[in-house]
């Protein structure tokens, strides 16, 4: 399943990095910066699924993730963090995200992830 | 400085070996080297006494990143290394040499999710086994010498007069790369990491 995915992370190093484990995969990616400019794109680009970091400037991660939902209910989004601590992971999970990853990504459980969470879509 | 029981003493210096020793697992994977981590210290000291403690390196800039943290308890996470070992640092992630000695903006954002990844794992741990949450902020990368540094904590939390310094002193092997990783923590929050502590500490031996 090739999918177009949208990157938000404040980190351009991160964005780079699942940039280039998603595009060998054979996805499309789009990126944002920061919460503002995801949300807009979100809206505009209708990705299939959206991988998101957490802790950012302005509006943080999970807030985001809550606005992404109300705009699709059904919005595939992974949640990547430094943050691994459990509380961070259930609060993720109760908002809505189909996987949560701790940085450092590794490529494997990303592929993972991704592969999850795109089950069921065009179908 | 707080007398701590034999039990506290103890349960600390265990919840600080695990955290310590997983950000240093985070970072021998980030750079692919094996890390030496000295045994974390726990010290008590004066606001205006914390730069002879953390003076890893006595003279030159050195290249800070910061993450404060709120919660429970609440106080600053520093990685700190030195700006030639900084470079360094950012090379080895992306496996490219630089001409440069000098920290420009690409290697700045390098270091800065470094910093990101390896004090919010820290962090996360205290999160984790102490049952609680805490808050991290977005990182920060300061640069220059110690005591700008300190000045800044200091204007960012008037009330912190005397603090509670975790640390420990890392090398990379084969990359000439030493730095420092400090958690800063107000009496008050010391306080309130021992109660904690003492939670976690009668659950793991009742667990036992």
């Amino acid at each position: 399943m090739k999918a177009k995915v949208l990157i938000v992370d404040d980190s351009s190093v991160s964005r780079r990095l699942v940039q280039g484990y998603l595009e060998a995969a054979g996805h499309e990616v789009t990126e944002a910066y920061d919460s503002m400019p995801a949300l807009d794109q979100f809206t505009l680009e209708k990705p299939d699924m959206v991988q998101l970091d957490l802790v950012m400037s302005g509006m943080g991660g999970l807030e985001v993730l809550q606005k992404l939902r109300e705009t699709d209910s059904q919005a595939r989004v992974i949640v990547t963090t430094a943050d691994i601590q459990n509380s961070t992971r259930n609060m993720a999970t109760q908002a809505g995200s189909r996987a949560f990853l701790n940085k450092p990504i590794r490529r494997e459980e990303l592929s993972t992830a991704v592969n999850s969470s795109l089950e069921g879509l065009n179908q | 400085m707080i007398a701590l029981s034999e039990n506290q003493a103890g349960a600390l210096s265990e919840l600080i070996n695990i955290a310590f020793g997983l950000t240093a697992a985070n970072l021998s994977e980030i750079s692919g080297h094996r890390i030496r981590l000295d045994p974390p210290t726990i010290s008590s000291h004066p606001i205006d006494g914390l730069a002879d403690r953390l003076a890893a390196f006595k003279e030159g800039e050195l290249v800070f990143v910061r993450q404060g943290f709120n919660g429970p308890f609440s106080g600053d996470a520093i990685l700190c290394v030195n700006s030639q070992g900084a470079v360094r640092l950012s090379s080895i992630l992306i496996e490219e040499h630089r001409q440069s000695q000098q920290l420009d903006s690409s290697a700045a954002e390098i270091l800065t999710e470094i910093g990101n990844m390896l004090l919010s794992a820290c962090l996360g741990v205290f999160g984790n086994l102490l049952q609680l949450h805490v808050s991290i902020s977005v990182p920060e990368l300061h640069q220059g010498q110690l005591g700008q540094f300190l000045e800044s904590l200091k204007i960012a939390d008037g009330d912190l007069r005397h603090a509670v310094v975790i640390d420990s002193s890392f090398k990379i092997s084969n990359s000439g790369v030493v730095g420092r990783i400090a958690i800063i923590l107000s009496v008050s929050s010391l306080e309130r990491l021992i109660l904690a502590v003492d939670k976690w500490e009668g659950n793991t031996v009742y667990a036992k």
